[in-house]
């Protein structure tokens, strides 16, 4: 088949494809090698690629830096380890009959002294339970780290990588110490014992690596994938959103870890044994380079180079250390004879990490697509200004056009320091209004908003939406009550695509979970359709502004379509209040004269608008009401032409006038 | 002994490690203040330290082998080898900041930090592939002097480490406080875009305390050498671990935190070890990371916060 016909077929069907393809070599490779040796080399290298791929979904996807990431894959084999030795030997109770039942257990009878419980639990439950038993572990670390900033989050997840094999080494009773757990059972299927062969260890991690790739990339692309993303991109934009960083944080750090856990369940099941050194910090780099070389967040690159950093370290260096002893034996030098290639695995460990993150820190195969520019044809085709539209799911917002107060404030304030950034400031908005906040710079406009969307706490006062209170609310709850906003300082996700940046502008107004993410019920796939078909709408609205540029990455767009994009996220919340921090702000007057039509048509569409800005022409032209803040305080409020001509406004800009001497 | 003996010779040995701890603590700090970047390559910086140390000592003709020596020449050795080593890894220090760090100070997220486990990771394999992995001698070059103190000891050793580690400190103190080049850094501290346009140069104010904070680590170094009388390549990491707990607990970017930090680590592996179990010093002392960072993440001494703002 042409490469032309190739890239016509959706992707789908070219995944669909390119994953049979992958799957049948690798299950042809035992067969075409012939040698033992690669088998079992490939079958270890299934291993890291199961515990980079968990790891990916750590600092990949959400971008938490976790530097004890060993500690779950330690978990998981100590977990079956311990279920599957004799390591543990309880004394017997008639608790463990229906475990002796199920033939997990035996009773061990020994003459003269109590029985005792011998475990053999069965490796493909424990698979499971060692996923789950991982999760509750990575939610247990995970969980005093979600206020740290991602340096000192790194630095307790090492904390915690280090806990791990002291335990481990040092709790003889559980885990045996650091001769380590021995005489762990092989696992059984239909009556086949794996053995010591390594062919069966090869299909069972070519699937479980099938399992974690198709999971990534169920997750990856999901309403969840979306939100871990911008949490990695930014946190704060994207409570800002609706996204609750807390609850997928923690997603993360489960997710992550049970992945890790089955690494570990496999690893020892096909060892047999599991001692503390396998699993200390070098462990937890070797995994990290793997991801940094691959590309965090790049499913494809990770996996390649997890493959190839473990060959490397198994095959390749073994290798070329022959030939290099062959090379001194050629020359005569016995330096050359002596050398071991594979004692510098820890430096080109090393030196793969400064590399990459001075020359490419997006990795060798990146996850973000590169997009070529437009051509100047499709910037000039069907040149529209947008702006005149509706949409569809804005009708209802539309119907009750009865005059009813939205957003009600009562003596909010806030300071900073000794600083008053707001001081007892009152306002009401009601629905349907555009209301512009002005005053000069420093006077608390900003502030006002953060109040109003739960990103800094107030002090004292009440804010009602529709008469109930939010002022307490987290960020992202207030986004689900209908507040939206954009920033001064445009904060977009930048290395998602523009049709990310607004689908996760949805977030609050979807339902996918973890699990409908993996396994995409109707539901998610409707879901899903309409998301992004509500996007696209939300882009028409742009004319051809955006809509050409879906797939670009927000990084590279101008920045006026960096501001419109910013806005059309904040309208993909479905927002009864949009709160626009200075939309004008750096456009130039032309493109200022085409946002204000948006706003305008934004208004018809019956979204309540708030307005900072600057630019007073535009705020006397549009405004409803005018509010001036002055260090904090409202000073003055009122139709724009009362406002204009108000002493204490004129002051607050202009300065006191100097009296008559 | 007594129990009240042992406690206070496990004292006296935790003041005494605490003063490497905090002077290897002083590194993460200045660095973490100037930069806001954990400097994970300090641990392997520390480490090489030893081995300069090591190095400087062979040079001058004192190898494992040779008697403690006594008077003058213990002075003058004692004086050219902290200069050397200090001067060694404070250069070192700049080194890895102008070549790996430099590029990608400006970038956001995880990045820095990640090349900062790179340069460990080189820095410590360097070590490995050079002195081999088993645990070196190192020379003990300071007499076996000891005095009673109550039921205690004070060693001669600890008495040396203290007295250095303290006019080390106050060295800083003074630098820092009462210096034109002390003003910058702490101008540089509370905001490096505001000491840019005042006329500070910046670039200079960072190299300036990676080998500041780098040259601490190097006479840490030759603390845990002095005092343990071996070193291997992997020395740094655990080492580092502590010292970076000591930093945290004290309040990163606080300089009096951190000696502060590093004498209450010191006295927690001391008095750790004797009460609950050599076995599990590193436990108690993660647990105190873990637990400050989540109760009290800026500290005891500390004012900034290690938080999002």
């Amino acid at each position: 088949m042409d490469l032309a016909r190739w890239r016509a077929l959706p992707l789908a069907r070219r995944r669909q494809i390119f994953a049979v393809v992958l799957l049948a070599v690798g299950a042809a490779f035992p067969f075409l090698t012939g040698n033992a040796g690669n088998v079992d080399a490939a079958a270890n290298a299934f291993t890291y690629v199961l515990l980079a791929l968990g790891l990916n979904i750590v600092v990949g996807f959400a971008g938490l830096l976790d530097l004890g990431y060993a500690a779950f894959f330690a978990i998981g084999a100590y977990g079956y380890g311990i279920a599957a030795s004799g390591q543990l030997k309880p004394e017997w109770s008639s608790v463990w009959d229906l475990f002796a039942y199920t033939g997990q257990v035996s009773r061990l009878v020994v003459p003269g002294q109590p029985d005792t419980v011998q475990f053999h639990f069965a490796f493909w439950p424990m698979l499971a339970v060692a996923a789950i038993v991982c999760a509750v572990f990575g939610v247990l670390f995970g969980a005093p780290t979600l206020r740290l900033r991602g340096d000192y989050l790194a630095i307790v997840t090492l904390g915690f990588g280090e806990i791990v094999p002291v335990v481990a080494r040092n709790w003889d009773g559980l885990t045996n110490g650091a001769q380590g757990l021995g005489g762990i059972r092989t696992p059984r299927l239909f009556g086949y014992d794996f053995g010591f062969s390594p062919y069966p260890y090869y299909f069972l991690g070519l699937g479980l690596v099938a399992v974690a790739v198709w999971l990534s990339i169920r997750l990856q692309e999901s309403r969840v994938g979306r939100a871990w993303m911008a949490i990695r991109e930014d946190e704060l934009a994207a409570g800002a959103m609706g996204v609750n960083h807390v609850h997928y944080k923690l997603l993360a750090f489960a997710m992550g870890a049970a992945v890790g856990g089955l690494g570990g369940t496999f690893y020892v099941a096909k060892l047999t044994t599991a001692t503390p050194d396998m699993f200390t910090f070098p462990v937890s780099v070797m995994v990290l380079v793997m991801v940094v070389l691959g590309g965090m967040g790049s499913i494809r690159g990770v996996v390649v180079a997890a493959l190839f950093l473990a060959f490397l370290q198994s095959v390749i260096l073994q290798e070329l250390t022959g030939w290099v002893h062959a090379l001194g034996r050629l020359v005569g030098s016995a330096f050359l004879q002596r050398i071991e290639l594979i004692t510098s695995l820890e430096l080109i460990f090393g030196v793969i990490l400064v590399l990459m993150m001075i020359f490419r820190r997006e990795g060798i195969w990146p996850a973000v697509r590169r997009v070529s520019a437009l051509s100047p044809e499709q910037q000039a085709a069907a040149p529209s200004r947008g702006a005149a539209v509706q949409l569809s799911w804005s009708q209802a917002a539309r119907a009750d056009a009865a005059p009813r107060t939205l957003l009600e404030i009562e003596s909010l304030s806030k300071q900073f320091g000794g600083v008053a950034a707001a001081d007892r400031i009152s306002l009401t908005v009601r629905a349907g209004e555009l209301v512009s906040v002005i005053g000069p710079n420093g006077s608390g406009k900003t502030t006002l908003f953060n109040l109003i969307t739960g990103l800094i706490a107030r002090d004292s006062g009440s804010i009602r939406l529709e008469g109930q209170e939010i002022g307490a609310l987290p960020a992202h709850a207030i986004v689900a009550r209908g507040v939206a906003r954009t920033f001064q300082n445009i904060r977009l996700f930048n290395n998602l695509s523009v049709l990310e940046n607004l689908l996760v502008g949805e977030h609050a107004r979807l339902q996918a979970g973890a699990l409908g993410a993996v396994l995409r019920p109707p539901r998610v796939r409707a879901e899903e359709r309409a998301a992004v078909d509500r996007a696209l709408e939300v882009l028409g609205l742009f004319g051809n502004r955006l809509l050409p540029r879906l797939d670009h990455p927000a990084y590279g767009l101008s920045y006026a379509n960096r501001r419109r994009t910013e806005i059309a996220r904040a309208i993909m919340t479905q927002p009864k209040l949009l709160l626009l921090d200075e939309p004008a702000a750096g456009m130039n007057p032309a493109e200022t004269l085409e946002l204000m039509d948006l706003v305008r048509a934004l208004r018809g569409l019956g979204i309540t608008i708030v307005l900072i800005e600057h630019k007073l022409d535009i705020v006397m032209d549009m405004s409803d009401r005018v509010i001036v803040l002055d260090h904090g305080v409202k000073i003055a409020e009122g139709a724009p032409v009362e406002v204009r001509n108000d002493e204490r406004v004129i002051e607050a800009y202009l300065g006191r006038r100097r009296r008559a001497a | 002994m007594h129990t009240l003996d042992v406690l206070l010779q496990q004292v006296v040995n935790g003041l005494a490690l605490g003063m490497m701890y905090a002077l290897l603590a002083l590194g993460f700090t200045m660095v973490y203040g100037i930069i806001e970047l954990i400097n994970f390559a300090h641990f392997s910086v520390f480490m090489t330290g030893t081995f300069v140390g090591l190095m400087v000592l062979n040079l001058m003709g004192v190898t494992a082998v040779s008697a403690s020596l006594q008077g003058p020449a213990l002075v003058g050795t004692l004086i050219a080898l902290f200069l050397a080593t200090m001067t060694a890894t404070g250069v070192l220090g700049v080194l890895i900041e102008r070549l790996c760090l430099r590029p990608v100070r400006h970038v956001s997220g995880t990045a820095p930090m990640i090349t900062t486990i790179g340069v460990a990771f080189i820095l410590i394999n360097v070590m490995l592939l050079t002195w081999g992995p088993q645990a070196q001698r190192f020379p003990q070059l300071l007499p076996n002097w000891r005095w009673g103190v109550g039921g205690a000891e004070i060693t001669f050793k600890q008495g040396v480490l203290f007295v250095v580690g303290l006019l080390l400190m106050l060295g800083l103190w003074h630098l820092v406080r009462r210096t034109t080049l002390g003003k910058a850094m702490r101008a540089t501290a509370q905001d490096a875009d505001a000491a840019r346009m005042m006329g500070i140069d910046v670039d200079r104010v960072v190299v300036v305390t990676f080998f500041l904070g780098s040259a601490l680590a190097g006479a840490g170094s030759l603390f845990f050498g002095l005092y343990y009388g071996f070193t291997g390549y992997y020395i740094g990491y655990t080492t580092g671990l502590r010292a970076f707990t000591s930093a945290v607990l004290g309040g990163i970017g606080s300089i009096p935190g951190a000696v502060l930090g590093g004498l209450l680590i010191g006295l927690t592996q001391s008095l750790g070890g004797q009460f609950l179990g050599v076995k599990w010093t590193d436990v108690i002392i993660f647990s105190i990371l873990i637990i400050v960072m989540v109760l009290r993440p800026n500290g005891l001494l500390g004012t900034r916060t290690p938080q999002r703002a």
